[in-house]
Order: structure tokens, then C-alpha cells, then sequence
């Protein structure tokens, strides 16, 4: 039985058995012991099969199926019965029963094993999961075809007709096969149309797409870009690159278009891409070296840029296009995020990492996608907005929008399109501040937002005005892509599948991936709650990168870049939250700086250090609230607590007081004030002889305890108050504010500010205040 | 004019809370975000021009068109935003 002819005439004999047995009885009358022969070679055929048959599985289900056929046969021939004879077909079927059933409860399940058989490439496919449930289906459908054929073909057995046996077995269930064949033929056929069609971008060529497919577009249809034009741009700029020497190339185009034909030709090329965000004269030259390109589309005045719309034009003689595939794990990019140290961190990748990345991706959200067209509200120079609004679609076919959607109001414009939007918190909270009415989109579109945590009352008013309750990513650009959420189902993230995550020394995440080159993995400032099952709750930052509005920023490199100028003796910058997030700077100026600034309103030198910082970092993460100190506060310890600095900013300053230095122990407030002799504190009282009145002074105690010690809102009673001297225009004093919160008493001191460290201050004015503790409460 | 040139201004300060300015600082013809060649300018990020513009809206009833460029040039400058307005909140 080794040979092919008698692997023929084995499966001839046993799809034939029917007709076979029907002919010998109807026209050679032959008797049901001569016929149970057939039966008995068909047994020993089985048994042959069986052995050499590996899988231990299918050994069994052959045993039994030998067995019983054996036995089957032997009977027949002893009793001379057609009955057993006529057993076979029943026997097959739910022996198929049980192989079937066994894969479902066994996976990979049958139809899949045969797809794996047919599609060698399907296994790496990120559609493999998809694939596998659908033929799972199959599998299930077949096993209840099984149920039904042998209770049918039992049926046939007893009714004693031969002809009816033989008609069934011998063709209407074979019809009925050939039936559930056709039938699932069509419906895959409909099912594959849903599913996205998915092609790395290291593999793409030529002919991968077709010349006409729409690549990417603009709000105005003008400047539509079609597979053709991609193919060839993406060839210009590979000739312009691969006509110069090997450099690496800093990249930074607005337009995703020019930034995706220009990203994948250095990647073809083989030139190593370093792609900013920051454009910025001062960051360009930092991360420059005098051999390296610098690849943009808008005009650059700090040094020399090749403008992509230039090599575009430039009309290149002849020769073959270049686009081809390129080798990913040799093809290098460098990110820029800010690091700790306070230097802009560079963060060197593989394209193999966002190439891992991007299989993760169709693989978990691809199927949504499809026949879609990709809109995007944040910069496609960060990890999220590169993966998600220049590679996906290049991956995947989509078409993408050159620009991005700056403006809630733009939605309007995308009514009729079937949308997948990367978004973020910052444009989805305008969004919804903004927008009352549900947008009316025919087709809710697909929302991603990533970059920062996104309020569940934002998603919840996301999801009534579009439809779709955001799905978030957290990932940094260190990791990439780690897990995702929608919030309505909890606060929980489910991590991509090839992320293994655990708990650092330090109570932190730490996750390893297919597209985290360090063994060890990846440890994010991110304290976490880890569960058995890999899904996490996230606790909090736990390092001094905050962000603002989506955007990361290292504190230490904002204090280090003020102390840059030279002006600055000591500086402490914050994250603060009010309407939106900011950053605050609280600065002690030094020598030099007292006399640069000396005279100059604050305004002035608020201009002067924000102007200074746009060389570096970006308006938005630019600190948007100053305030200038002959120390910054400490306690008694010496250290400076970032919420103490934050108190300070939660004050708002005027023109009417300056807050000079200060400390907060618990309960205790020590400052240093100034009330400049242009406050209006001094209007109406003593116009010649101008001083501080009684009530501007308990009402900045009362400032003071309700900003820094956390006391009631309410004021109940004033009680005795003496003033022992005035407090003069442009003189600072010393205000000391305790709060007993048991007895709810204010009480405070102003004093001179002692001349020597010994001298005994001087008392202006003290007294106390009991606070309404009742009101607070209420 | 003048009038509505000080509204917009405190409409400006107060909703972006910014400190240390008055409407004396603020320049009518000087950009509101960002900053001319003289160095004048508010030097607002994209985020304030949001937080404005819903403010813009509620203060004086005018919206603003989805076309970026178009609502851009009306948030140029005080003066430019005042003639906007002046324009569009009569009818």
C-alpha cells in the first residue's frame, strides 16, 4: 500500500462501498457473507493507514474504527447478515464525528489545519486569530453534518431497502457535502472581504498595491496621492539619498504624505532616519552633526535643509524605479522624547520594533478597520502618531489625510466617511467641551487616543457625540505599543499579546515584547497593579516626566535649560492643573539676573525667559506662570516639595503683593511680603503718608491660611487685633500664620524683618481669627 | 471699537487666567498667538487658542467656521478678532 494506485483504490473502494455492494447484491446475487469480504479488505486497508499514522490521536480513532469494522465484517460473514455489512458508511461518519470533535476540543481544529496546509503564510498572519475562529465555525458545522448523516445512514441501514441505502449513502450524502462545500466556499469568500488586508513595510513593492489605490488625500480632494505617485515619489527621493554618501538624515515634514514617502525612502535607502518633532533651530543644531542631512517641507532659517518638495521636482533621467523591500532589522531610526537627565533623549529603534509593533496592531484591531480611510489629530514625529497615522495605513492600504484635524469643528467635514481617527485626550477634551450636539456621523468612526489618561467623563461624552467610546493605547516611545481600554468596561488595560509584564524593584511596570530590543525589558515611571492574568491598573508617574496636554516634558530639563541663561541661581518648574495643565517656574535669580531685570515690570522678564525656552521646547510645555524669589521654599529638611511650589502658584499673584520667600510646616506658615507702593491697597487711605490698612492685612492672612494650611473657606469671628506699627509701601515684612484646626483659630504675626539674625523682630501687627470649620463640612 | 477692543482683551486675560497682564499689555494690532518680527505677541499655545475661541463663543455669540485657515486670520490679532466679531454678532 505504499504506492499512490493504492491509496486510489482504497479511498475508490471505500467511496464506492454502496454502489459496490448494492451492484453485488442486486445483480451478481451475492450473498452477504461474500460481500462482508469487501468489508474485511477494507479493514485491513484502515488498519494499514493506521500504522503508519504518527499522531497518537488518530491512532486511537483508527483502533476503534478497525475494531468495529472487523467486527462488523466478522459477524456478517458468520451470520451471513446484510445488516452488518451495510454498517460502513455509519461507522466512517462518526469516526470523522469524533476526529472533528476531538480538534475542536484539541486546536488547532480541522479546517484550520487544512488552511495552515494550504497557506503556509497564514500562520504569521496577524489575521491568523481571525482565520482560526472562523474555521472553527466550519469545524463545528461539519461535526453536526456528521450527527446528522449517521443517524440518517442508521436509518437507511434498518429500513431493510438496499436500493434507499445505497441511493443515500452512495449519493445524496455526498450531494449533501458537496452542498456544505459550495456553501462555505461563498460565505468565506464574503467573510475575507471583512477581514484587512495587511502587507509589512519592509515587504511592500511595486506591485503590491494597485497603481490607482488612493494612498492619501486632502480635505480637498486636490491633492490626492494614488499608489502610482507614492511608488515614484518614494524613487525620487531614494535617487537624491542614494546619490549622496551614506549620512544619517534628520527628518521633520508637516504634511503626513511628504513625511511617509520620505521616511520609507531612507528606510529602503538604507539611510538612518532621525525623525523630531522639534524644529526648533537650537534642538536642530544639538542633534546635528555636520554630515548629516536635515529632510523637511517648510523652510528652515537655522542652517542647511533640503526641501522635499525640491527633490520631488527635480526630474530624474531615466532609470529603473526604486522601491523595494529592505531589511528590518538593519534599518535604523532614532526618536526624541525627554529624558530624565534633562538633555532631549534620544531613543534608538529598529524597524523591526515597529514593524513587531504593527502586527500586533491588525492583528488586535485590524478587522475594524477595513474599507475605512485614516484621520489624525496628533503629530506624526511621536511613536503614536507615526505607528498609527503613516505606517498602519502604508500597511494596510488605507488611504490617510495629509493634514491633521486641528479643530473639534472639523469632524463636521467627515459626516459621510467611514473614519479611524488617532486622536488624543487634549483634542478629545476640546472635543467634548465644545460640541453639544451629536455630530451625526453616518458612520460612527473608529477613535484612538493615546499620549496621556483619558477622563472617563470625556470618553463618555466622546462616545454620545460620535459613537464610539474611544479606545485608548498606553505605550511610551521606550515600548511602544503596551496595552489598551476602552473606559466603559473599567479602568483595567488589557496588554498586546506579546507583552509579558511584571512588577519592577521599585513597584513599577516593566514589560518585555517582541518589539523591546533589551533583554531585561523595559522599566516604565509607571507604578502599577499587576493582575494574574497580565491586565494592570496603572497608579501614577513615579519620576519627574509629567505631561502636558499630551505632551511629555522633563521638569529637570526646563530647570536646566532657565539655569542656561545664566540669570538664574535656583529654579524649581511644576506641573500645575487648572482649566488645562501648565508648567509653573519659580525662580530665584542671581546676581546678574537681579541686574539685568533690576526695574523691569515682571511681564518684561516673564517675556524674557519664555522667549528664551521656545529655542528649545515647544510653546505648550513652555512654563506659563513665573514667580520670582529670594529663595525657593524649603522645609526643615532642606528639601524643596514640589507641592509646596504648587501652593504658591495656586495664589494668584497681582501687582497688590509679592510673595518674596516662604516655608509650610504643618499647621505653620512663614513668610516674607512685599506690598509695592503701585498697589491698590493703598487707595483711599492716608494718600501722603500711604500704609497698609487693617483690613488688607487680615485678609491676606486670610489668603494665606486658605491657600497654604487648608483652612475652612468661612471666616466666623475677628478677634482682638493690635497693630503696633505701620506697614510701609515697598518695606517687606515677615507674616507668620498658624491654624489650630481643633479650635479652627487663626492666629498671625507681622513683623520687621530683622536686619541681623539675632536681632528680635520687631511687631507690626498680631491677632487671631476663628474659622466656620461647620461651613466647611456643608 | 475701542470698547470691544477691551472686552476681547479681558475676555483674553480672564479665560486663559493669565497672570502679570493687563489690557494696557496687550498690543491691538500685535498677534495673539505667537509673536511678530518686533517681538510683540501674546505667545499663546494651540491649546489657549482652543480655550478661547469656546470662550469667544459664549462671550459674544460668534462661532468660528471649520476651515482653519479661514478662523486663523480671524484670531490674527485683537483688532482683527474685534472686526470679526463687530461683523458677525449684528446679524
Amino acid at each position: 500500500m505504499n504506492s499512490l494506485a493504492g491509496k486510489v483504490l482504497f479511498t475508490a473502494i471505500s467511496v464506492l462501498y454502496p454502489l459496490i455492494i448494492y451492484c453485488g447484491l442486486e445483480f451478481f446475487g451475492l450473498s452477504p457473507r461474500r460481500l462482508s469480504l469487501l468489508l474485511l479488505s477494507l479493514a485491513f486497508f484502515h488498519f494499514l493507514n493506521f500504522t503508519r499514522n504518527k499522531s497518537s490521536l488518530d491512532r486511537w480513532r483508527m483502533i476503534v474504527l478497525v475494531m468495529l469494522v472487523l467486527v462488523c465484517a466478522v459477524v456478517a460473514f458468520a451470520a451471513d447478515n446484510i445488516l452488518f455489512v451495510k454498517f460502513y458508511p455509519v461507522l466512517v461518519n462518526l469516526s470523522l464525528l469524533a476526529f472533528f470533535a476531538f480538534t475542536l476540543w484539541r486546536p488547532p481544529n480541522f479546517a484550520f489545519r487544512m488552511a495552515l496546509l494550504g497557506d503556509k503564510a497564514l500562520k504569521d498572519s496577524p489575521s491568523k486569530n481571525a482565520v482560526e475562529n472562523y474555521c472553527r465555525k466550519v469545524t463545528i458545522v461539519w461535526c453536526f453534518f456528521f450527527v446528522f448523516n449517521s443517524v440518517v445512514a442508521t436509518f437507511t441501514v434498518f429500513m431493510g431497502s438496499d436500493k434507499i441505502w445505497s441511493l443515500y449513502n452512495g449519493l445524496i450524502s455526498y450531494i449533501f457535502v458537496g452542498l456544505i462545500f459550495a456553501v462555505e466556499y461563498l460565505v468565506r469568500k464574503k467573510v475575507q472581504r471583512k477581514m484587512q488586508s495587511y502587507v509589512p513595510v519592509c515587504d511592500l513593492e511595486q506591485s503590491s498595491r494597485p497603481e490607482g489605490a488612493l494612498v492619501s488625500f486632502e480635505a480637498d480632494g486636490v491633492d490626492n496621492k494614488t499608489w502610482r505617485d507614492f511608488v515614484s515619489d518614494v524613487s525620487k527621493v531614494r535617487y537624491h539619498l542614494e546619490a549622496r554618501e551614506n549620512t544619517p538624515w534628520i527628518l521633520h515634514c508637516e504634511d503626513s504624505y511628504f513625511f511617509t514617502v520620505a521616511l520609507l525612502a531612507m528606510l529602503q535607502s538604507g539611510r538612518k532616519a532621525l525623525v523630531t518633532a522639534n524644529r526648533q533651530d537650537a534642538f536642530i543644531k544639538e542633534i546635528r552633526k555636520p554630515e548629516y542631512g536635515f529632510l523637511t517641507d517648510e523652510p528652515f532659517a537655522g542652517g542647511a535643509a533640503t526641501m522635499i518638495q525640491d527633490v520631488l521636482a527635480e526630474n530624474v533621467a531615466g532609470g529603473p524605479v526604486k522601491f523595494d523591500k529592505f531589511d528590518k532589522s538593519k534599518a535604523e531610526m532614532v526618536m526624541y522624547t525627554s529624558g530624565t537627565t534633562g538633555e532631549p533623549k534620544a531613543v534608538y529603534k529598529l524597524f523591526m520594533q515597529f514593524e513587531n509593533e504593527l502586527f500586533e496592531l491588525v492583528k488586535v484591531f485590524g478587522n475594524d478597520w477595513v474599507n475605512r480611510k485614516v484621520f489624525s489629530t496628533v503629530n506624526h514625529h511621536h511613536i503614536y502618531g507615526l505607528l498609527f497615522t503613516a505606517l498602519l495605513p502604508i500597511a494596510t492600504g488605507l488611504p490617510f489625510r495629509r493634514h491633521r484635524i486641528d479643530f473639534p469643528t472639523e469632524f463636521a467635514n467627515l459626516l459621510g466617511t467611514s473614519a479611524v481617527v488617532a486622536s488624543s485626550p487634549a483634542f478629545l477634551k476640546r472635543l467634548a467641551a465644545e460640541t453639544n450636539q451629536p455630530i451625526g456621523f453616518e458612520c460612527a468612526p473608529i477613535i484612538y487616543s493615546s499620549g496621556g489618561p483619558l477622563p472617563v467623563e470625556v470618553a463618555q461624552k466622546a462616545s454620545e457625540l460620535t459613537g464610539f467610546w474611544p479606545m485608548e493605547i498606553y505605550g511610551s516611545t521606550e515600548t511602544g505599543g503596551i496595552a489598551y481600554r476602552q473606559s466603559k468596561n473599567g479602568a483595567v488595560w488589557t496588554p498586546f499579546e506579546v507583552c509579558k509584564m511584571s512588577v519592577a524593584e521599585n513597584g513599577c511596570l516593566n514589560i518585555k515584547s517582541s518589539y523591546i530590543l533589551e533583554e531585561d525589558g523595559f522599566t516604565t515611571g509607571d507604578l502599577v497593579d499587576l493582575y494574574d492574568d497580565g491586565r494592570f491598573l496603572l497608579k501614577g508617574r513615579s519620576d519627574s516626566i509629567v505631561k502636558i496636554e499630551e505632551k511629555r516634558i522633563s521638569l529637570p530639563e526646563v530647570e536646566n535649560r532657565l539655569k542656561q541663561t545664566g540669570l538664574v541661581r535656583d529654579v524649581r518648574v511644576v506641573p500645575m492643573v487648572g482649566k488645562r495643565q501648565y508648567l509653573a517656574a519659580a525662580i530665584v535669580l542671581n546676581d546678574a539676573g537681579l541686574e539685568k531685570f533690576a526695574g523691569s515690570p515682571k511681564l518684561a522678564i516673564n517675556n524674557y525667559f519664555h522667549d528664551y525656552l521656545l529655542q528649545f521646547i515647544e510653546n505648550t510645555v513652555s512654563p506659563k506662570k513665573w514667580r520670582y524669589l529670594e529663595e525657593l521654599p524649603q522645609n526643615t529638611e532642606g528639601k524643596i516639595r514640589m507641592r509646596d511650589v504648587q501652593a504658591l502658584f495656586n495664589l494668584a499673584e497681582s501687582s497688590n503683593f509679592k510673595i518674596l520667600k516662604f516655608r509650610r510646616e504643618p499647621g505653620v506658615w512663614t513668610g516674607k511680603i512685599l506690598f509695592p507702593s503701585t498697589s491698590d491697597y493703598y487707595d483711599g487711605h492716608f494718600p501722603e503718608f500711604k500704609l497698609l490698612p487693617a483690613v488688607v492685612q487680615v485678609d491676606m492672612v486670610l489668603r494665606i491660611a486658605r491657600n497654604f494650611l487648608d483652612v475652612p473657606k468661612a471666616l466666623s469671628k475677628i478677634h482682638r487685633t493690635k497693630f503696633a506699627g505701620p506697614i510701609l509701601p515697598d518695606v517687606p515684612v515677615i507674616l507668620n500664620v498658624k491654624y489650630d484646626a481643633e479650635s479652627a483659630k487663626v492666629s498671625f504675626t507681622y513683623t520687621h524683618v530683622p536686619a541681623a539674625e539675632n536681632d528680635v523682630p520687631k511687631i507690626l501687627s498680631n491677632g487671631s481669627l476663628t474659622m466656620n470649620s461647620e461651613e466647611s463640612l456643608g | 471699537m475701542e470698547d470691544l477692543n477691551n472686552r476681547i482683551k479681558n475676555v483674553i486675560i480672564e479665560s486663559l487666567e493669565l497672570e502679570d497682564i493687563t489690557p494696557a499689555d496687550i498690543v491691538d494690532s500685535a498677534p495673539i498667538f505667537g509673536k511678530n518680527e518686533k517681538g510683540e505677541g501674546l505667545g499663546l499655545d494651540s491649546i489657549d487658542a482652543l480655550e478661547l475661541g469656546i470662550a469667544i463663543k459664549d462671550k459674544f455669540g460668534v462661532s468660528f467656521s471649520s476651515e482653519k485657515e479661514e478662523t486663523k486670520k480671524h484670531f490674527a490679532s485683537v483688532d482683527a478678532l474685534a472686526a470679526y466679531i463687530s461683523e458677525h454678532s449684528k446679524g
